[in-house]
């Protein structure tokens, strides 16, 4: 035990009290994560307690320049007092966040929303399993350790043996008693005694042999001391104390020969009829599949292409965010993307998605025309339309339709309605499930 | 073989050896009376290991000190802040430092941890639990039953850790205004008591028909019965919650559908955690007087008395910022600040009556005739003390009370190096005097500053009025050594609730700019309400008292007739969170076995009262109603009580509300 055993503990409690994966991206603060890194709030990590209710306590503060007026708005008190020395069981209670990496949360997906996307590529080499090397703390019973279970626990018993003969000869000294012999062998001799031991070996002892020597001394003269190595040589080891923290399970170290890319393009209306609800469900719907195909791949890059009837490539940090005014031609994010992806991104040594979201709102024909050709030209492991309709009343709103009529079953290519935050989750189940009963190999 | 780290962890405390020694004789000197502290110097992550488990090296197995380990590490990592020390309330006391503090932390940190341990040594609630605790032994005992408890192949890990929670949301549950108790067997013994009818008893007495007639007749026996429904289990509410459960606790069996007795690793760990809470009280209790006190002490040793050299006095004023600067409402700056103004006005307090001893002088003149420039000149530190001249020891006086003798010799022989330690030369007197507060720049106004109101109380308590002819004679018999004196009373009997109910002024709350707020529910927002002491303190006491958490109370171990528990909560006028006062009774249900609930007062706002404020530009008020949450083991059930079930909860004398009546738009 000790404080790893207390950080091992705390991760898996914490991991059972964090936010449900599929509320949180349908609901949380996705703000708070950064690409590489997904933070996902923790539920309740203080245990409860009787406590006031935080708006009816008020508080107190000071003032650094002056004293602010009554009446004067102040900000949210800060939750702590500064002060963490010294104090258990006083925490400032804000925000915990579980961190995970993309990896962990494309597994967490997968197995929430029972996908099994299997990251493929043509110049994928396949994996080639190594030797037993690597070791984890779970595994099947055939690859347990048993040669480390054995040593730890020996370690262990180690640790924990001590002469026995020497301290019950030390039991029969003239007017030593067990609280006597106790002091002696934990401050005196080190030795790893049970006062409970000594007190059975003391009862054990005929009341006539418990005078034997006069002094320590005398003891210690007649008596012979053996180390541990000389007694598991003469009485072997008898019992060696497993635990099953000491166990580990070896597992085939992962040869990966090549790396597998992948290249993300996210492509977004940011035509004045986007609004901030329709632009939230972009992100809430694009940045999960961003983590995900990050974590299912080595290599992930991204290009953000932000169009209403021009295209430009933009940051991620501004893409979800953009509002412009102008009207919607969506064939010219698809012209940006071809030449984009044919200039970096050849599809002979890239796994290639490509989303593109917004109200399905186009300029006439252009879908028909222009669009659809340009995504049979692009070649990717998958398109996918997101149509997000907060009001649901647009009129020639006829984007999603026409590429759904037009593929069809195709199954590189995936339509999503995503009118509300509930349907998020919904809406990425469709998308990734599209690729999956594809059989590419 | 030593590992290089050992050998330089070695080096470290060897080379802090000499400013230890330094350390502890200078806080004698300034009459701190420390228990004797072991330095110990660490690495980083043993540092923040030990902050995790409270200041020591080993605590039972739980996951709540992984948490508090990581955000330590969090914390230093992002935030920059940073573990100085940490020391334990323990005789003797263990102070751990960082190794990577520079040179001047260390010296900081070592003046830091003595006042601390003389805190521990001196303050009475601390004195509560016991003054030799004996504590890293007892937690360490503590750890290792856990640890069997964890190891026995009879009892599920899993299921101690669940238990541990459930007591652990009841820690602040105790009655830390009583001295320690331990449970043990017998006192758990004590059977749940029945109550029949006295009648039956009566019965069984045998006594003859004219006794029974005349003595115990049918008005006395229907008396009897009256008292029988007041008697309560427990007789007076018992605010120890967890010396309740580990009395009468029980457990609910789910194959058996009952409840059963608790078993004996559940009892120990019970009483295990109940001590713990017991022995960290006093720490929470006191927590602004007791950083204040080490703050204060750390910056006259460093500041002061040049405890820090000069090329390390720069880093000293940037740890301190550190240390004080954090925002809110900081224990160590509210403390210090509360420490420096107590020995100022006691200071102040027995100069003003020197003065108003003096021919000439009354309260009603003082401000007219006191030349406060000429008293405060004739208050200047003695050039005896004010200043060390290695050169001239011949002409110090050793007969002076206020020169150490001793020291003199030595330095005179040159064993004493007072370039280098100027106070060894001085007694606890000369150092009073030394460091007398009124004359320190930041401190020059507070004679002058004095009310009316306070000299009148001065004086009526004053005789022989014209005991000195001239403010001279009078600032002459002026004794250097009250302030230290009565801070160090101080620090012996309060605790912070005391502390801050009694030396919080309006002078204070004016000069520090400490001001209240409260959550507005017409605007939606936090706003600053008050900057009236009384109100501060209202929050202050609100923050302060029983740890800052409502009190709750066993009102009934027989609730219903049915061995069901009933908690009171004590309305203060502020409410209960009651999300997480149910999530609090679903633990208490695996404490009790049986049934629990709690009442209390809700404060509950009326959608048309709030939107009919926010026009007015006004609060609105609340509605107070008696609520009762029932808790069975799967449900909750909540009703509305009548007001005469929760009158006696509703405390009618305090306020904790600082809005204005009124506000000016």
């Amino acid at each position: 035990m000790g404080l790893k055993d207390d950080l091992d503990r705390y991760r898996e409690v914490g991991e059972q009290r964090r936010q449900d994966l599929e509320e949180f991206i349908q609901y949380g603060d996705l703000g708070e994560s950064r690409r590489d890194e997904v933070r996902i709030p923790i539920k309740i990590i203080d245990l409860p307690e009787f406590a006031y209710d935080q708006r009816e306590m008020g508080g107190v503060g000071q003032g650094q320049d002056g004293t602010p007026e009554p009446g004067d708005p102040v900000g949210e008190p800060e939750p702590g007092d500064g002060d963490e020395e010294g104090d258990p069981g006083e925490e400032g209670g804000d925000h915990e966040y579980y961190e995970m990496d993309p990896e962990e949360f494309a597994e967490e997906l997968d197995e929430q929303l029972g996908l099994d996307l299997d990251p493929k590529g043509k110049k994928v080499i396949e994996e080639v399993e190594g030797d037993f090397t690597d070791i984890t703390r779970t595994g099947p019973t055939g690859t347990l350790d048993f040669e480390r279970l054995f040593k730890e626990g020996l370690k262990r018993k180690l640790a924990m043996d001590f002469d026995r003969d020497y301290v019950r000869a030390a039991l029969q000294i003239d007017g030593w008693g067990p609280a006597r012999v106790f002091e002696w062998a934990r401050s005196d001799e080190n030795l790893p005694v049970s006062r409970v031991w000594i007190e059975n070996a003391y009862d054990e002892i005929p009341a006539d042999d418990r005078t034997v020597y006069e002094s320590l001394d005398e003891m210690e003269a007649n008596v012979e001391r053996t180390d541990t190595a000389q007694r598991i040589r003469r009485e072997g080891v008898d019992q060696v104390p497993f635990r099953r923290e000491d166990e580990r399970y070896r597992y085939p170290e992962v040869v990966e020969e090549r790396e597998r890319n992948v290249v993300v393009v996210n492509i977004r209306d940011v035509s004045g009829s986007m609004r901030q609800k329709k632009r939230e469900l972009v992100e809430r719907t694009f940045t999960p599949l961003d983590w995900y195909l990050q974590g299912k791949y080595d290599n992930a890059e991204f290009v953000y292409i932000a169009h209403d009837a021009d295209a430009w490539e933009v940051e991620r940090e501004d893409f979800f965010g953009i509002r412009s005014g102008g009207g919607t031609r969506i064939s010219s994010a698809y012209e940006l993307a071809l030449e984009r992806l044919d200039e970096e991104y050849p599809w002979a040594d890239w796994n290639r998605y490509v989303f593109a979201a917004g109200d399905s709102e186009n300029s006439s024909n252009d879908t028909e025309k222009n669009v659809i050709p340009l995504m049979e030209r692009i070649d990717a492991n998958l398109h996918a339309y997101v149509e997000t309709q907060p009001s649901g009343n647009a009129i020639n709103a006829t984007h999603a339709e026409e590429v759904e009529n037009h593929f069809g079953d195709d199954d590189n290519v995936a339509v999503a309605y995503v009118t509300r935050p509930a349907d998020v989750t919904e809406g990425i189940y469709e998308i990734l499930s599209t690729e999956e009963s594809d059989d590419y190999e | 073989m030593k590992s290089p780290d050992d050998i330089r962890m070695q080096r470290e405390a060897q080379s802090l050896q000499g400013p230890v020694e330094a350390a502890n004789d200078l806080a004698q000197r300034l009459g701190l009376e420390p228990y004797d502290v072991n330095y110990w110097v660490v690495d980083y992550d043993d540092m923040n290991e030990l902050i995790a488990y409270g200041g020591f090296q080993s605590r039972y197995p739980h996951w709540r000190w992984g948490m508090s380990y990581d955000r330590q590490q969090k914390q230093s990592q992002f935030l920059g802040g940073k573990a100085f020390e940490i020391v334990n309330n323990d005789n003797p006391a263990h102070a751990f430092l960082q190794m990577s503090n520079s040179r001047s932390d260390q010296k900081a940190v070592i003046t830091h941890v003595e006042a601390h341990s003389d805190f521990f040594a001196n303050n009475e609630w601390f004195g509560m639990f016991s003054r030799d605790p004996d504590a890293a032994a007892m937690l360490s005992r503590h750890a290792e039953s856990i640890e069997e408890f964890m190891q026995d192949t009879d009892i599920k890990r899993a299921e101690v850790e669940r238990f541990i929670d459930h007591v652990l949301c009841l820690e602040d549950n105790i009655d830390q205004y009583q001295p320690y108790e331990p449970i043990d067997e017998t006192d758990a013994a004590e059977a749940d008591i029945e109550y029949g009818d006295v009648s039956e008893e009566l019965g069984d007495l045998d006594l003859s028909e004219e006794v029974q007639q005349q003595v115990f007749d049918d008005e006395w026996l229907e008396t009897q019965r009256e008292d029988d429904d007041t008697v309560r289990f427990p007789i007076e509410p018992e605010k120890d919650i967890l010396a309740f459960l580990r009395k009468h606790g029980k457990q609910y069996d789910e194959d058996a559908e009952k409840a059963v007795e608790l078993t004996d690793w559940q009892q120990d760990v019970l009483e295990i955690l109940r001590t713990e809470a017991y022995y960290f009280a006093p720490q929470k209790m006191t927590k602004i007087m007791n950083e204040g006190w080490a703050s204060y002490w750390e910056s006259l040793m460093m500041a002061d008395e040049n405890f820090a050299g000069a090329d390390e006095f720069i880093t000293y004023a940037d740890h301190m910022s550190k240390v004080l600067g954090s925002g809110g409402m900081n224990p160590y700056s509210l403390g210090l600040e509360l420490w420096e103004y107590i020995e100022n006005t006691e200071n102040r307090r027995h100069v003003v009556e020197a003065l108003l001893c003096t021919e000439g002088i009354t309260w009603r003149n003082f401000h007219d005739t006191v030349d406060f420039e000429a008293v405060l000149d004739l208050l200047e530190p003695d050039p005896l003390v004010a200043a060390v001249d290695a050169e001239a020891l011949e002409e110090v006086p050793a007969e002076d009370p206020r020169i150490d003798a001793e020291s003199l010799e030595a330095a005179r022989d040159g064993d004493v190096n007072l370039e280098k330690y100027p106070w060894k030369l001085f007694t606890y007197e000369g150092l009073a005097e030394r460091h007398y507060s009124l004359v320190k720049p930041a401190n020059r106004g507070y004679i002058a500053r004095i009310s009316m109101e306070e000299l009148e109380r001065i004086s009526r308590y004053m005789f022989d009025t014209e005991r000195y002819a001239t403010i001279e004679e009078a600032l002459a018999d002026v004794d250097y050594t009250v302030g230290w004196h009565r801070m160090r009373e101080i620090r012996e009997s309060h605790n912070d609730v005391t502390f801050v109910d009694e030396f919080l002024t309006q002078e204070f709350v004016d000069e520090q700019n400490y001001f209240t707020y409260e959550y507005m529910r017409s605007s939606g927002d936090y706003r600053a309400t008050s900057t009236d002491y009384e109100d501060v303190k209202k929050k202050l006491m609100l923050q302060l008292t029983n740890f800052g958490k409502p009190t709750i109370v066993v009102a009934d171990g027989n609730y219903r007739n049915r061995n069901e528990l009933l908690l009171e909560h004590r309305y203060n006028g502020v409410a209960l969170d009651i999300q997480q006062a149910k999530d609090t009774l679903e633990r208490v249900f695996q404490l009790w076995g049986r049934p629990v609930a709690l009442r209390t007062i809700e404060t509950t706002y009326d959608d048309h009262d709030i939107e009919v404020a926010r026009r007015r530009d006004r609060e609105p008020e609340p509605e107070e109603t008696g609520r009762e949450l029932r808790y069975d083991g799967t449900e909750f059930e909540e009703v509305e009580l009548d007001w005469s079930a929760v009158d006696h909860l509703a405390a009618t004398d305090i306020d904790y509300d600082t809005k204005p009546d009124e506000w000016l738009a």
